[in-house]
């Protein structure tokens, strides 16, 4: 006997049951009111960028919400620079944004500089400006090789890679690391570059323009990347300075601020670059200019290289410069027999100044300054409150990633879920710096 | 889970050991859990210069259930260590845990409130590599010293840990 | 797709900034109760919590100011009584620090940026830290979101009308507020001789401190 399912009882009583012939599918389900499925991503997943959760409201494939939950990296490094010295600051906050390091050292360095009132040597200047630029590249480089292998390209990947190694076998040669250098000190730079430094820095000259055009040519006209990325997480200049934003996203969208032209540090003024801008305020507009950026970054170098100064690379005050000498000799370890000889030998004084140096540090005095740089991600900025001690009274950093974030709702809804994927690889968040 | 639970006990199998060794140490799988700096010089452990797949190693499988090794490569903070572990209890027997770095090995220098001061306080850990962070040329020398020991377990040593 | 569009090349803002009493005066002329103090060649205004909202209001609507960027928003508590910021003097003979004040207070700095004019200031708020209250800017500006909820997270503060005023960084069911002055800085005691077990986290006294 046939049964009539529109008139017989249903199983229970709050199940809603909804019986549709086919054709009118629409009509029936746009009836009931939608529900949106709740799926979390992350923290543990391979896209995205480091621990980062997000919980995506979504209705089918559509995202109406994205949530970015955060605090996975949580480090209290600004709570634990309070209890270290001015110079040891410099080892914890560079461990904040570990993709850009020398943009952290460098803030927080001028921050200290501003409340010392102490004028850094040009030479140390021209090298802070050449070592951030080659980081610019190299971070570019990393967002390049992770945002190709989320969206399937592993050869960018590969080839991402490849070439920031040659970044980092400068950084390594000059500083000792390749990765998180304690180099650019209060003051100065921890000790001078090597002799060879410039060689180094033409080598990478001659080679990167032609690596960064073939990466141009892999990846801009080829349709895949073009159709994932074209139209994807719009944000326009005015949601941009609402939310925050700086960095490239906000020059994608048309506006042409960039600290360096802005509120120009340590020499900047001096090089003529351009700032690129783009108006179309998609993922395939941030990619462009990245790229141009690097550009950029390159034009500065060749100038600073060109105009490289000789002299010292630590300020002359005694009470502040950091007195490591340091030269190969017969110990292998690298303490300069000279140097040795004098404090340990000649001067009462020197020993002294080095011991109180080295472990107790030099004062600052008290006040409190903002000094704000341009990472590769936006503005960069340390708020450092001294109360005139030898450890830092409290610093906050204003980190880009953190701020970039907040965006990441605004631009991903309406799109699909792939394309958070997308959305979070152009905002290049690094959870370091996010969750400090 | 493995091979271990198949076995009768008592039958010493040593033969059948070093291949189930060989096999399982020259194709370590490894889970991704790159967290911090240490996960960039894990990736480019992976990259072109110093190649993990000359060891058998690029293929980061995303779920844990396919993975053999987890590098917990960075800082666990107290809000990812419970992740961190579940993520580790998904994962099928044989299952190793290399620590990178000194931050996943002991705290590293952040001896403060929002640390896990050292991963082996969450999972147990069998490979421990120093560094902040450490060179891939370290990482790799840290992945075959636990292929050594790996290749020298017995079956009664594995079955106990699971 | 086939167009492809080049980045142009444009020479940056570089308008050259007003004059930081000029700026100092457009907010004292509007509100006379606003403090400003000039350090390090940074304007800070001081402002008190209940006009908060209208100034920063006013310094994104006026024309002149056209502060259209809010960049940061942190807090430095300053608590009561002698606080003492050298703690190991006993044992390295370095001046024991003091600071102290009667009354302990947790302050709050904005620091708002022009985009088109190109000059920048700080707004100052404090607030008692026992019981730590502002209102939210979230409605001024929308970035203030997770600073705010930061700033809730590591020292108290209650913002009134945020949509969300959650734990952002630590742990949803942490206890305390870490980035006050009166928090321990925690983790493990290090005895540089092996004779010490060290208890996995979850059977730590919090209050383990280093020294």
């Amino acid at each position: 006997m046939a049964i009539d399912p529109r008139t017989e009882a249903s199983l229970s009583d709050d199940v809603l049951e909804l019986f549709v012939e086919g054709a009118d599918w629409e009509s029936v389900v746009d009836a009931v009111e939608d529900e949106t499925i709740t799926i979390n991503m992350g923290p543990q997943h391979p896209s995205t960028h480091g621990v980062l959760r997000l919980v995506l409201d979504l209705d089918g494939e559509t995202v109406t919400r994205l949530t970015p939950i955060v605090g996975y990296l949580h480090t209290g490094i600004e709570k634990n620079a309070e209890v270290r010295t001015w110079v040891q600051g410099t080892t914890f906050f560079t461990r904040m944004d570990y993709l850009a390091p020398l943009f952290n050292e460098t803030a927080f360095c001028l921050g200290v500089e501003k409340l010392l009132d102490i004028e850094v040597p040009e030479r140390a200047q021209a090298v802070r400006v050449i070592l951030m630029e080659f980081n610019r590249i190299a971070s570019h480089l990393v967002w390049l090789a992770t945002g190709g292998m989320e969206l399937g390209s592993t050869t960018m990947m590969v080839f991402g890679f490849r070439e920031r190694e040659h970044v980092l076998d400068l950084f390594e040669s000059q500083s000792g690391l390749r990765m998180n250098h304690a180099y650019i000190r209060p003051g100065g730079l921890a000790q001078d570059v090597t002799e060879d430094f410039v060689d180094r820095c033409e080598a990478l000259l001659e080679l990167l323009p032609r690596k960064i055009a073939e990466y141009e040519d892999l990846l801009k006209r080829n349709p895949i990347w073009n159709d994932r990325l074209r139209g994807i997480g719009p944000l326009d200049a005015e949601t941009a300075t609402r939310y925050g934003v700086t960095g490239p996203l906000l020059r994608a969208a048309g506006v042409p601020f960039d600290l360096r032209k802005a509120q120009p540090y340590s020499g900047y003024e001096q090089y003529e670059f351009d700032v690129p801008t783009e108006t179309a305020a998609d993922s395939y507009a941030r990619f462009l200019l990245r790229i141009e950026e690097m550009r950029q970054s390159m034009r500065i170098i060749r100038q600073a290289l060109d105009t490289l100064p000789g002299g010292p690379v630590m300020v002359a005050d005694k009470h502040i410069a950091w007195p490591s000498q340091q030269s190969l000799g017969v110990d292998g370890i690298g303490n300069d027999p000279e140097y040795i000889r004098h404090i340990m030998g000649e001067s009462m004084e020197a020993l002294i100044n080095h011991f109180k140096l080295t472990t107790q540090g030099f004062t600052v005095p008290a006040g409190q300054v903002y000094l704000p740089v341009e990472s590769p991600r936006g503005e960069l900025g340390y708020a450092i409150t001294s109360t005139g001690t030898n450890k830092p009274y409290r610093v906050h950093v204003r980190e880009p990633s953190f701020v970039n974030l907040q965006a990441a709702d605004i631009m991903a809804r309406g799109q699909m879920v792939a394309d958070v994927v997308v959305v979070v690889a152009s905002l290049d968040p690094v959870m370091g710096g996010v969750d400090r | 889970m493995g091979l271990e639970s198949k076995l009768p006990n008592g039958i010493l199998l040593t033969n059948v050991e070093r291949f189930v060794n060989y096999s399982r140490s020259t194709s370590l799988w490894p889970a991704t859990f790159g967290l911090a700096c240490c996960a960039i010089e894990m990736m480019t452990t992976g990259g072109p210069r110093h190649d993990m797949a000359r060891f058998g190693m690029e293929v980061f499988r995303a779920s844990p259930r396919q993975a053999d090794l987890m590098i917990v490569a960075g800082r666990v903070s107290n809000k990812m260590a419970p992740v961190l572990r579940r993520i580790y209890d998904q994962m099928s027997d044989p299952k190793w845990v290399l620590s990178m770095g000194v931050c996943a090995t002991s705290g590293g220098m952040f001896n403060n409130y929002a640390l896990v001061q050292g991963v082996d306080h969450v999972v147990p850990v069998d490979m421990y590599v120093p560094g902040c962070p450490p060179r891939p040329e370290m990482l790799l020398d840290g992945i075959l010293k636990l292929r050594e020991k790996i290749s020298q377990e017995t079956f009664a040593e594995q079955g106990a840990r699971a | 797709m086939t167009e492809f569009s080049v980045p142009t090349r444009t020479h940056g803002l570089t308008r050259t900034a007003l004059p930081l009493d000029g700026l100092a005066a457009r907010i004292t002329d509007r509100f006379p109760e606003v403090e400003a103090t000039e350090a390090y060649g940074e304007l800070t205004l001081h402002v008190a919590p209940e006009h908060l909202v209208e100034v920063l209001t006013f310094c994104r609507d006026d024309e002149e100011l056209d502060m259209a960027l809010l960049s940061d928003l942190s807090g430095v508590h300053w608590p009561a009584g002698d606080h003492i910021i050298e703690r190991q003097a006993s044992t390295t003979g370095w001046p024991e620090y003091r600071v102290s004040r009667e009354q302990g207070m947790i302050e709050v700095l904005y620091i708002l940026r022009s985009l088109t004019r190109n000059h920048w200031f700080r707004v100052s708020v404090a607030t008692p830290d026992d019981a730590p209250q502002l209102p939210s800017v979230t409605e001024v500006f929308t970035t203030a979101n997770f600073h705010e909820r930061e700033v809730f997270d590591f020292f108290g503060v209650e913002f009134a009308g945020h949509p969300d005023l959650t734990r952002i960084l630590m742990p949803d069911d942490w206890i305390g507020h870490p980035h006050r002055k009166d928090y321990p800085l925690g983790g493990v005691d290090i005895p540089y001789k092996n004779d010490k077990f060290i208890p996995p986290p979850d059977e730590r006294d919090i209050r383990e401190v280093i020294d």
